[in-house]
């Protein structure tokens, strides 16, 4: 086993493999960009490297900088993590040359499903049913509004390296595809260092369901049922759970070994995860493969009790996949909520911003990944995501009362977030009822103006926020806030210190 | 004691009243009387009438952020609410109309100069946060009086990046 990890990442995801690194007796090592000095991962790990500036290409994209990190520190392996470098085959090729390990799949087998327009071939020579679309990246822009054409409106921009939504745009009328080509290369170019994208038939109203799937460096190939991810705002996903409401044992089983043939394949090894369409008749299509771990990876870790990132450390050591496809069960069910600093109520802009307050829900059932603190300065250079709010129970009802429960505990003050959006996504019939598909969020919440308070305690909030300001009038002006200058008959216990005002 | 928060864009009264730990509240016709204890900075749970609330408060500059039994209100000191920026432009002198960053982030792109007509709803400037482009566009049709940002700059929210003048 490694002795020592980089974690080539930041925010939750970094926390999280940093854990796993812990319990493995792994010593993490962290790096950070300018912005994230104050970062929760560089708190939690052993050792931390400055890598560069805040905007990402100069520093968590920067091969050179995370090698020489590598180097510096003596790690044997690095994780990607998500995003990042993390499907970025040149990034792999170049630590299999130094003698890194890459904790995720080799290089070429990276590359392959990593270009989407090449793993669609290769998925179609397997027989395995994929959605029409462009066969290869074309050169000039022409081609596009001939294959739009020829594949019909609506059609779907993909960045050809893409993932969590950046690059896409759909497109329903000629006259809007020039923009939208040109605007899904400048977002894939950012996110991605690939410009290319490429054109599908985008399919209305489609169930979007992925298979985790885990391989180890000999070929044994095992997957952990699905994810329903099918909530999504921005063509990125914010609600995920397992199983999926649409799903029965036959599908289940059907699309399974589909994902299986499709990871063998591709000759892949490590964590990965086949995504699919699923229409209204309830044909399922291939849709890409995400070499990476999930966002949304915990749902699977708690209906099946596989920790996904240990398991992700052991193959990358070379151990034999320990699982067998027989022993694996789904046991109850799971949720995800995607924490973003968004504002829903405007369209999901951007908020990025100091949280000034953060409590965090607990209870049986409930996990938190989260990268975020009270005082986090949430910066403007990287994804707007702060945790993911994760519960398990019995079964779907209860999960989701258990989710109601703990994002009505969940307090992030100081910036908008999308907990009290989600909610109400939780409590939509429609949602309660498992009829979801990637039009839930547009068609159900258009025009979302915030949560209801017109039942709410207002008028104890207003008492609480004037007995808050007599607390602070009873104090002398100027005087230190030490707790022994500042008795209030409000104060019973704890310690008396103005947070956050100064 | 009277205070008075600015929350939702109104002015919103409330009276409190002090005595041997309890407090009487008064807001509008609702009269309460309130049992506070405080259990951290910024942590109050309060009973009233054998009801339990518990209130979290986060305090910045100009506001006070409360969260309770899982609702926010946001109180603003009065004549200090700025409320959300989100309409992203208010008239300036002249007639002329700014158009303000909505949020923090990076220009990516201005795709209008200034004297340049526009359309109603033509999109003026990219600002990209978060990985994500967000496109501002024409609230209505004239021209572009001036030009205030350049791709690459980083911007502040409320931050004007351009004006436009009615036609």
């Amino acid at each position: 086993m490694f002795k020592k990890i980089l974690i080539a990442n930041r925010g939750e995801i970094a926390v999280r493999v940093i854990r796993a690194c812990r319990e493995m007796g792994v010593s993490p090592v962290a790096v950070y960009s300018e912005a994230d000095r104050a970062g929760l991962h560089v708190a939690l790990a052993d050792e931390a490297v400055a890598i560069g500036p805040a905007p990402a290409a100069e520093s968590y994209l920067d091969m050179d900088r995370i090698v020489k990190a590598v180097r510096d520190t003596g790690a044997e392996a690095v994780h990607p993590g998500y995003g990042f470098l993390a499907e970025n085959a040149a990034f792999a090729r170049r630590l299999e040359k130094e003698g890194i390990i890459f904790i995720g799949p080799r290089s070429d087998a990276l590359e392959l499903v990593g270009d989407k327009v090449r793993a669609r071939q290769t998925m179609e020579k397997a027989g395995i049913p994929v959605i029409p679309g462009m066969k290869s990246i074309p050169s000039d822009a022409a081609e596009y509004a001939k294959a739009a054409k020829s594949l019909g409106y609506p059609v779907i921009v993909k960045a050809s390296a893409g993932g969590g939504g950046k690059g896409m745009r759909i497109v329903r009328a000629e006259a809007d595809l020039g923009p939208a080509v040109e605007a899904g290369q400048r977002e894939a170019k950012s996110a991605f260092g690939d410009e290319s994208v490429y054109l599908e038939k985008y399919l209305e109203e489609p169930r979007h369901v992925e298979f985790q799937v885990l391989a180890d460096n000999r070929g044994r190939t095992v997957h952990l049922f699905e994810r329903e991810c099918s909530i999504q705002r921005r063509h990125q996903k914010i609600v995920e759970e397992t199983p999926s409401p649409a799903l029965d044992e036959v599908l289940r089983r059907k699309m399974g070994e589909t994902a299986k043939k499709a990871m063998m394949a591709a000759g892949y090894n490590n964590a990965g995860t086949v995504e699919f369409l699923i229409d209204k008749n309830r044909n399922f299509y291939f849709l890409e493969v995400n070499a990476r771990l999930q966002v949304e990876h915990p749902v699977t870790e708690l209906v099946t009790g596989v920790d996904l990132v240990r398991q992700q450390i052991l193959a990358a050591a070379g151990e034999p996949l320990a699982l067998s496809q027989e022993s694996l069960r789904q046991r109850g069910h799971a949720i995800e909520c995607r924490i973003y600093a968004e504002d829903p109520a405007a369209n999901f802009l951007p908020s990025p911003g100091r949280i000034l307050l953060l409590r965090e829900p607990k209870g049986p059932g409930v996990r938190l990944d989260s990268g975020i603190y009270s005082g986090w300065d949430v910066p403007i250079f990287y994804d707007p995501i702060l945790a993911k709010l994760v519960v398990w129970a019995e079964d779907r009802e209860l999960a989701c009362r258990r989710m109601g429960a703990a994002l009505n505990e969940y307090a992030v003050l100081g910036i908008h977030t999308t907990i009290g959006f989600l909610k109400d996504v939780i409590c939509h019939p429609e949602y309660r009822a498992g009829r979801t598909n990637t039009a839930f969020i547009p068609k159900y919440f258009d025009g979302w103006a915030g949560e209801n308070k017109a039942d709410g305690p207002l008028a104890v909030a207003l008492a609480a926020a004037a007995i808050d300001d007599m607390a602070f009038q009873a104090r002398p002006k100027g005087a230190s806030r030490a707790k022994e200058e500042a008795p209030g008959p409000w104060q019973t216990l704890g310690r008396w210190r103005m947070g956050g005002a100064d | 004691m009277e205070f008075e928060f600015l929350a939702d864009g109104s002015a919103k009264k409330v009276a409190v009243e002090e005595k041997n730990g309890r407090f009487k509240v008064r807001y509008g016709d609702r009269e309460f009387e309130a049992d506070a204890r405080r259990i951290s900075d910024n942590e109050l749970v309060l009973v009233i009438d054998g009801r339990t609330y518990d209130v979290l408060i986060a305090r910045d500059k100009e506001r006070k952020i409360l969260f309770v039994n899982g609702r926010e209100y946001i109180f603003y000191e009065p004549g200090e609410e700025s409320g959300r920026s989100w309409t992203d432009d208010h008239k300036g002198p002249g007639g002329g109309l700014k158009i303000n960053a909505p949020m923090p982030g990076k220009v990516i792109k201005v795709l209008v100069a200034e004297g340049e007509p526009v359309r109603k709803n033509q999109t003026l400037i990219i600002v990209e946060a978060m990985k994500m482009e967000n496109e501002i566009k024409a609230s209505l049709e004239g021209s572009v009086k001036k030009v205030h940002v350049a791709a690459g700059e980083l911007v502040d929210q409320e931050r004007v990046l351009l004006e436009l003048e009615a036609k």
